[in-house]
């Protein structure tokens, strides 16, 4: 589109440049031909004056000579043509502009009057006293007259002059115009013919470039999907007296193959490890960054150690190999004890359902891990109660909107009618209830631990065993 | 005050600010580190994710390591929200008034 909208431009200037030029040329060649065509008339009155005056002179000299008035008979017409013919010439003259050669020329129609008057009258009366005398004046006269208009001729000649140079350069101008044009369209039409081609390669290079990227793109998206498929359909631990829930739902935006992740490990003594976490940014390089940030968790786990001491081991690592930042929130949960512990790195805060109680968020704190060397992360404990359920989410769930506060108390609300429903899924159900009329910006990671009803050291927990299979929903379960 | 102005250097965004970001929050902090006070004012930031927070905790800890002041102002509550969940907001001088930003700068005894 943009050469075609140049060339416009380009023809829209030299168009009227050269019309304007032709114009000009034009104006020029017409006022040279009106100046010739001046000069021409007032050259052939000339000469026409000349012969007049010879016709006058030979007459009266052949008269004055012979004494024959058949010599007389063209002085009477030449006569009566002479001053007109002088006053004609004298106009011309005044259009090409030669005021000197005006003057000539009523000179000379003064002189061919007093010839008249003083020479040939008489001469021709026959009462001239001395007309020898009289013939040396007439010649005199009549030499005045012609020098006037030779003068008149000389004049007319170096306009003519003036002229054919005007209109040589005329011719020039007119030549040179028509290379200027000439040379103009040629680069007109080479300007467009390496826009095009130049258009044309940056578009074949587009095409490339997006073919290529698209490709690498694709072939990204494919392995990080196959990876954190891998990572999210893990199934989750059965044991008596808790069960579990757990969904993962992948970003809309194909662009956004996210780091979200949860883990849940059982341990010796009725108790499981819970990890939930988020790696910065998305793609293949977030997927392996997830990865590594999950086997450090679940190594450090082995010493038994404390939530926070686990995300210090976990911080130092993901340092010294200068990993991506990643949040994250872990614990343990004790089914004999119903006890929580747990520490959160910069992560949204877990979420507390306990029977007969509004659902609450608990206490966090910590920096993101991978972000500041020395960082410490508190272990936080919740003596808590048969039946209570600890929801674990991503900031997926509540940052869909980029309204945070909204976002939790969505989640909040969303959590309170899933437990109350006593629905299994939890995690399914609150992910379908909060995502039903929203996009998933963002991955979102959403795993629930929850105390079984039944006591299990009563012996008691057949109800829990069953609640305690693996409950995967949400793209994984498929 | 004028001698505060003279030293003080302030960093402001505007819009949201969030991984798309990233590289224009870290180059504006790395032209003001060497100032010795630092205000970064968010005020004109409605959301500021994870990984622009992560810039700001490096920042900050870099410049406490100098000696530097730094201040942070921030207005939105989605902010101070999700600074709170970046366990940020008790390590962090965060303001959401800009005197007061200014009095913590000035090291004068200000609450």
């Amino acid at each position: 589109m943009r050469p075609l909208i140049v060339t416009v431009l380009a023809l829209a200037l030299v168009i009227p440049v050269l019309l304007a030029g032709g114009l000009i040329v034009r104006g020029y060649v017409r006022t040279s031909f009106h100046q010739e065509e001046e000069a021409r008339a007032a050259r052939a009155l000339a000469f026409t004056s000349l012969r007049l005056q010879l016709d006058e002179e030979t007459s009266v000299r052949g008269f004055a000579a012979t004494g024959d008035r058949l010599y007389l008979e063209p002085y009477p017409n030449a006569h009566a043509i002479v001053p007109g013919t002088l006053a004609r010439l004298s106009s011309a003259l005044g259009t090409l502009g030669l005021p000197g050669a005006q003057a000539a020329a009523r000179d000379a129609l003064g002189t061919n009057a007093l010839w008249e008057r003083t020479v040939a009258r008489p001469l021709m009366t026959g009462r001239a006293r001395d007309p020898d005398a009289l013939q040396r004046r007439g010649k005199r006269l009549v030499d005045h007259y012609r020098d006037d208009v030779r003068a008149i001729q000389d004049a007319i000649g170096v306009v003519e002059g003036r002229i054919d140079a005007d209109a040589q350069t005329a011719i020039e101008r007119i030549q040179l115009l028509g290379l200027a044009a000439v040379v103009a369209l040629v680069a007109l039409a080479l300007g467009f013919w390496i826009q095009q081609t130049r258009a044309a390669r940056r578009l074949a290079m587009r095409e490339r470039e997006a073919a290529e990227f698209r490709s690498a793109f694709e072939a990204e998206k494919r392995v990080a999907d196959t990876l954190q498929e891998a990572f999210v359909l893990r199934s989750l631990p059965a044991l008596a007296g808790m069960s579990f829930s757990a969904t993962y739902l992948p970003a809309t935006d194909e662009a956004n193959v996210g780091g979200d992740w949860y883990d849940c490990l059982r341990l010796p003594r009725d108790r499981v490890l819970f990890v939930i976490g988020d790696v910065a940014g998305h793609g293949l390089d977030a997927a392996v960054a997830m990865n590594n940030a999950r086997q450090e968790l679940m190594s450090a786990a082995v010493f038994d150690a404390e939530p926070g001491e686990l995300l210090v081991r976990v911080n130092a690592e993901l340092l010294r190999q200068r990993a991506r930042m990643v949040t994250a929130a872990c614990g343990y949960a004790d089914a004999r004890s119903f006890e929580f512990s747990y520490a959160t790195a910069g992560h949204p805060p877990p979420l507390l359902v306990e029977p007969g109680r509004a659902p609450r968020m608990l206490q966090h704190g910590g920096l993101p891990l991978g972000v500041l060397e020395g960082a410490t992360y508190r272990t936080l404990r919740i003596q808590s109660v048969p039946g209570a359920v600890l929801v674990l989410y991503t900031d997926g769930v509540v940052e869909h909107s980029r309204d945070v506060l909204a976002g939790e108390a969505a989640l909040l609300d969303a959590v309170g009618r899933a437990v109350a429903s006593g629905m299994r899924d939890i995690a399914g159900s609150v992910a379908n209830e909060i995502f039903k009329d929203r996009r998933v910006a963002d991955d979102v990671a959403i795993m629930t631990v929850a105390f079984s009803c039944v006591d299990v050291r009563d012996g008691r927990s057949t109800a829990s065993r069953a609640a305690g299979t693996p409950n995967v929903s949400g793209r994984t379960i498929a | 005050m004028s001698e505060l102005e003279s030293s003080l250097e302030v960093v402001r965004f505007a819009g949201e600010l969030d991984i798309s970001r990233r590289d224009e929050v870290t180059g504006a902090l790395e032209r003001a580190k060497a100032a010795p006070a630092i205000l970064v004012d968010l005020s004109e930031v409605p959301y500021a994710d994870s990984t622009v927070l992560a810039e700001l905790l490096r920042f900050h800890a870099q410049a406490q390591a100098n000696g530097r002041r730094i201040a942070v102002l921030i207005h939105s509550p989605q902010i101070a929200r999700i600074m709170d969940y970046a366990g940020v907001s008790a390590t962090f001088p965060v303001f959401d008034d800009r005197g007061a930003a200014l009095t913590h700068l000035t090291g004068t005894n200000a609450t």
